[in-house]
């Protein structure tokens, strides 16, 4: 069912106009801030700001993500405006998901023609709460959220279901951690800030905690923001030297009812990475035999920056969007290196448009995810100017 | 450029204070299939959705796209949430028109809803904290600025109240339905926030609604289309000193810049219904005057001499409008699916004669965010 | 509490949920002991839904059927550290389980004891907690095939229609810096406002930045400002009754902009001032409650303001009113 509908949703029709990230700007993944959320958004609007040159009346179009209940009250979203500046009155909308959706939005908004330039930002504190007592009111109300089943246990579920498949092993999911906390001790918006290589070996000697699931197999929820600037072709030459282009985003949704999926595999993702015309339907995300290094559709991706919060969770993904070894993944350590919660799929955006802006890579798909185990997938292909 | 965007489908739930027969998917599932029947279409069609509500602390239920995916036929698909306070309703229906207009969905469905008997507004507008003001309270202090600014006299309140009970009395759906509604009966209820009687006050209800809109071949072999021919949406921040509450600068920014973008240049002569977000009566001249329509100090003139009754120039909220239904997060999406209802047609009894340009309007907040559309029933209907 | 403290707050209410046409029997089914599930599209999905899962065409309560009450675990977690949320205080599994007669697995809780008691493929059943009423969690499940003992419904108790949900969110966290320096100069008797490094303003409360001019502010912006202002806004209250309501008669809530301050303080409660006299541009002077019984627990980082745990009344000054036309810049 979930892969049954491609619909019209052409990835790159010839008459869409080009879009490109002109600017990123994301805070530390923080522990805890002490401090109010409009802090960290006005941080990264000050950023996108001066690395543009535009003034806050530059900006056509503005459109945020964050989650209430995170923030612990209801219409906390409203005093997110005062970070992002709205005032002269700005055209402006929020959506209640990671800021990747926002981005989504923001990225059709363009196409329509008439707007220029928008501001897309993702920001949530997670520090005062206990995520899991909040996120397992995403559950289904009736059978689901009066057992708490929160999204950790029902990670754990999927890595069991990897697992009795003969998909992954505990030792994958460790190799993940490791590599990713490797990746994160050299980015410095990290929040886990390993001090030297973790073993796989001294990972798996840690006790469980959603078994097989570790405590470190579990991205840690922080507080942070994270925003972009986009721009249509023109306007993107002006703002920046190194526009790095969107050449299509896609999301689908799977089942609420875990009963009704594949755990093991990720039907949206294979979706949507055929929409966009990667993936191994297309004939492998990655720089093997069949990749057409011009980018014509099916391969070239240099790098992949996925919504990794629980580790086996990458191995689901590099299935499903068929990457082999030549894609880096993660470079940036990735959610499990530090998941500002709400920006953190936004963020994967930004990583993967940094190494294209700076020349570290040609091609990249970030991924964002929302919902318990991999329920609703967002994937955003970026390109470099050569 | 914008690839023009029709409303093909319009579906409503009854809104009542307690949909005690529906779960939350069907609640939603009765909009939209409604909304689907109404275009001839099936979930099978729909290339992606977009759903919006108030806060998720109204329900209990955070994100509940992952929870309505199921029910709204989403498996597969895009769908999307968006959350603009009181505004929502609107905004959800503009965005799911961009998705439209960007030339890359032929067929969006969209829904909005509150299950209001689930949960409790007033405790969500207090942050869960003893001592909640409700919306009244914030916005009691504003109205009776507007009357000092605009001498208006008091009675202007209750022909609101009255009018648009009245309107709803003609309309299926509504809520509240008090055809013995007087001028006396409403300056005789109780006051609950000075000067805001209890009848000149929305209700809490439960409902969703919805629209389906298209693009391309699907647009143009829609036997009763209501096409988008603008919207605009604009936002400021809640506090500072020199804020104009009464008369919030985005509103005003927010209607001209709709105006502008439809060609509208007279909108009391080229707009021929107007469904306002109007949840306290005072409301109807503040937007009124708020949105360009009248002059400043105007606006309770219009409503004095009936202009906005359903017989007048300029007919208001014939639906019976917020006063009458106010499942929040859907209250903005109705306020657009009733425009569409006028320039399709098919609004029944409360239908404006004749009615080929319509104005939809949400705001939210602390009279913050706006949101605005105006349907037509044909593309070149302002040409 | 007369000291500065850290947030510890529970956003909680108790929801309640009407079930419809399917959800409703499933959990009636649970309360008297049976596990409903549903035939639709060929094939008998458990929990049951309102819809084809396959088209969205709308299902019927009709085609319910029983299943389990044993069935197989197709997948699973221990959970070794529970949440308050959780069904139990112990380690236990959250398991996929197939109900015997159901082609879909649900989900549920497993009382393994121990992890070492938990495989995938393995036999769970059924076991109908004492007190059932009507709720996903009524049952549990235990290894094994076991059926469990005859439950004993009561035939006067009607269907499931609605369904009741204290749902809470805990918050706990240190007060912002600003917010500590606020209360603590409550405490002491002095109203700290913050002066805007970009114009100069001088806000009260600060909310930690200037809004208007998108600039931090820190320990080095905090100034007094007086005890003495002019209502600016006002609405009389008449208490709505929702959970944690404590209010139950109707009082004054007001806004003050307080002399030498340029925003106005929110949420003064007026409890000795009729409304007949209450106006805007009326002069108020603020009474401390003496310095030991100032209590500041209301004050957190989602709500600053000057909280009525320091202040015994807000009286008239006497002094003339101020022209309301010169405080419309105030509305809040």
């Amino acid at each position: 069912m979930a892969a049954a509908s491609a619909s019209s949703a052409a990835a790159s029709a010839p008459d869409f106009p080009d879009i490109a990230v002109v600017a990123t700007a994301q805070t530390p993944a923080h522990a805890r801030y002490d401090g109010p959320e409009v802090h960290l958004i006005m941080d990264c609007v000050d950023q996108l700001l001066a690395s543009t040159g535009l003034s806050r009346d530059g900006i056509d179009f503005t459109i945020a993500g964050s989650c209430d209940y995170l923030s612990g009250m209801p219409f906390a979203f409203v005093t997110n405006v005062d970070g992002m500046g709205a005032w002269p009155p700005v055209y402006e909308s929020h959506v209640e998901m990671d800021g990747a959706w926002a981005l989504f939005e923001a990225w059709l908004r363009l196409q329509v023609g008439d707007v220029d330039t928008a501001m897309v930002v993702g920001s949530g504190r997670s520090s005062p709460c206990n995520a899991r007592e909040v996120f397992h009111l995403q559950a289904d109300p009736y059978a689901v959220a009066p057992l708490g089943l929160d999204p950790d246990a029902l990670a754990g579920i999927q890595a069991r279901s990897l697992i009795d498949a003969g998909l992954a092993s505990e030792s994958d999911f460790a190799a993940v951690v490791a590599r990713s906390r490797a990746a994160a001790a050299a980015n410095p918006m990290a929040q886990v800030q390993a001090s030297g290589a973790v073993a796989v070996a001294d990972l798996l000697a840690e006790p469980y905690d959603m078994a097989p699931l570790r405590a470190h197999d579990v991205a840690p929820p922080a507080d942070g923001a994270a925003a972009v600037i986009i721009a249509t072709a023109e306007r993107a030459r002006e703002l920046t030297d190194r526009p790095v282009w969107i050449r299509g985003i896609d999301h689908r949704i799977e089942s609420h009812h875990p009963g009704l999926r594949d755990l093991t595999d990720s039907a949206s993702v294979r979706t949507a990475a055929a929409t966009l015309g990667i993936g191994p339907a297309a004939g492998g995300g990655g720089g093997g035999e069949g990749a057409d290094p011009d980018g014509g559709g099916t391969a070239g991706l240099d790098v992949a920056e996925l919504h990794v919060t629980h580790a086996h969770e990458e191995i689901i993904l590099r299935s499903a969007l068929g990457l082999d070894d030549s894609v880096e993944v993660n470079p940036s350590g990735g959610p499990l290196g530090g998941n500002p919660v709400m920006a953190t799929g936004l963020i994967r955006v930004i990583e993967a448009a940094d190494r294209i802006a700076s020349g570290r890579a040609r091609r990249a798909v970030a991924h964002a995810s929302s919902g318990p185990a991999l329920q609703q997938n967002l994937l955003c292909l970026l390109e470099g100017d050569g | 450029m914008a690839r023009p965007c029709a409303v093909v489908g319009i579906g409503q739930t009854l809104y009542r204070r307690r949909r005690g027969d529906v779960s939350l998917d069907g609640l939603v599932r009765e909009a939209a299939l409604a909304a689907l029947t109404d275009a001839e279409l099936t979930f099978a069609d729909v290339d992606a959705v977009v759903i919006g509500k108030a806060p998720d602390a109204l329900e209990g239920v955070i994100m509940p796209e992952l929870s309505l995916c199921d029910a709204l036929g989403a498996v597969g698909k895009p769908i999307h949430r968006v959350h603009t306070a009181g505004s929502v309703g609107a905004s959800t229906a503009i965005s799911a028109a961009v998705l439209v207009e960007s030339g890359r969905y032929d067929t969006v469905l969209t829904v909005a809803y509150e299950k209001q008997s689930e949960g409790n507004a007033t405790w969500a507008l207090s942050g869960g904290r003893s001592g909640g003001q409700a919306a009244g309270g914030t916005f009691a202090p504003w109205i009776r600025e507007y009357i000092r600014r605009s001498g208006a006299p008091e009675h202007i309140g209750w022909l609101v109240a009255v009018k648009d009970r009245l309107n709803a009395v003609k309309n299926p759906y509504s809520h509240l339905r008090i055809p013995d509604i007087t001028v006396e009966k409403v300056r005789e209820s109780p006051m609950l926030w000075d000067p805001i009687h209890f009848l000149e006050s929305c209700p809490s209800s439960d409902g969703a609604a919805a629209m389906v809109l298209a693009g391309g071949e699907r647009a143009r072999r829609s036997a009763r289309p209501a096409w988008v021919l603008g919207h605009a949406k604009r936002t400021e921040i809640t506090t500072f000193p020199g804020r104009d509450t009464v008369r919030p600068r985005a509103g005003v920014e927010c209607a001209a810049a709709l105006y502008a973008s439809v060609g509208i240049t007279d909108p009391r002569r080229q707009i021929d219904a107007a469904e306002l977000y109007v949840p306290f009566s005072w409301y109807e001249p503040m937007w009124l005057e708020g949105h360009l329509i009248a002059e400043e100090g105007e606006g309770w003139k219009m409503t004095d001499s009936g202009a906005t009754a359903l017989d007048g120039d300029f007919p208001v909220n014939c639906s019976g409008g917020v006063l009458s239904s106010n499942p929040i997060g859907a209250s903005g999406m109705i306020r657009c699916l009733e425009a569409a209802n006028q320039v399709r047609g098919t609004a029944g009894d409360y239908q404006v004669d004749g009615a080929r340009v319509a104005l939809a309007h949400a705001y939210g907040g602390a009279a913050q965010y706006f949101a605005m559309w105006i349907v037509g029933s044909s593309l070149d209907v302002l040409a | 509490m007369t000291a500065v403290h850290d947030v510890d707050f529970t956003l909680e209410y108790p929801y309640t949920r009407s079930t419809g046409p399917i959800v409703g029997p499933w959990l009636t089914g649970l309360r008297d002991g049976r596990i409903l599930g549903l035939r639709v599209g060929g094939r008998v999905v458990c929990p049951p839904v309102e819809y084809d899962p396959d088209t969205g065409v709308s299902t019927s309560p009709d085609d319910l059927t029983e299943v389990g009450p044993a069935g197989t675990v197709t997948a699973w977690t221990w959970v070794c550290a529970p949440t308050s949320k959780h069904p139990f205080a112990q380690p236990f599994a959250f398991a996929q389980i197939r109900l015997d007669g159901a082609d879909t697995a649900m989900l549920h809780a497993v009382d393994a004891g121990d992890m070492a008691a938990m495989s995938t493929g393995m036999r769970v059943v059924a076991r109908f907690r004492p007190e059932r009423r009507g709720a996903v969690t009524d049952v549990y499940f235990v290894p094994g095939d076991e059926p469990p003992p005859p439950v004993e419904a009561d035939p006067d108790a009607g269907s499931v229609e609605t369904t009741e949900h204290l749902i809470g969110v805990r918050i706990r966290e240190p007060l912002f810096p600003f917010r500590a320096r606020f209360a603590r100069g409550l405490l002491e008797g002095r109203i700290l406002g913050q002066r805007s490094p970009a114009d100069g303003k001088v806000h009260v409360p600060s909310r930690g930045y200037d809004a208007l001019n998108r600039v931090a502010m820190g320990p080095e912006h905090d100034v007094e400002v007086a005890d003495v202002g002019t209502v600016t806004s006002f609405t009389e209250i008449a208490p709505i009754q929702y959970h944690g309501q404590t209010e139950t008669e109707p009082w004054i809530r007001c806004s003050v902009l307080l002399d030498s301050a340029d925003t106005t303080v929110g949420g003064i409660d007026v409890r000795h001032i009729g409304v007949e006299e209450f106006r805007v541009g009326m002069r108020l002077r603020m009474v401390w409650k003496p310095e030991g019984e100032r209590d500041v627990s209301a004050i957190e980082n989602r709500w600053g303001g000057i909280t009525g745990g320091v202040y015994e009344r807000w009286e008239p000054t006497g002094e003339p009113d101020v022209d309301p036309e010169l405080l419309k810049d105030h509305p809040f």
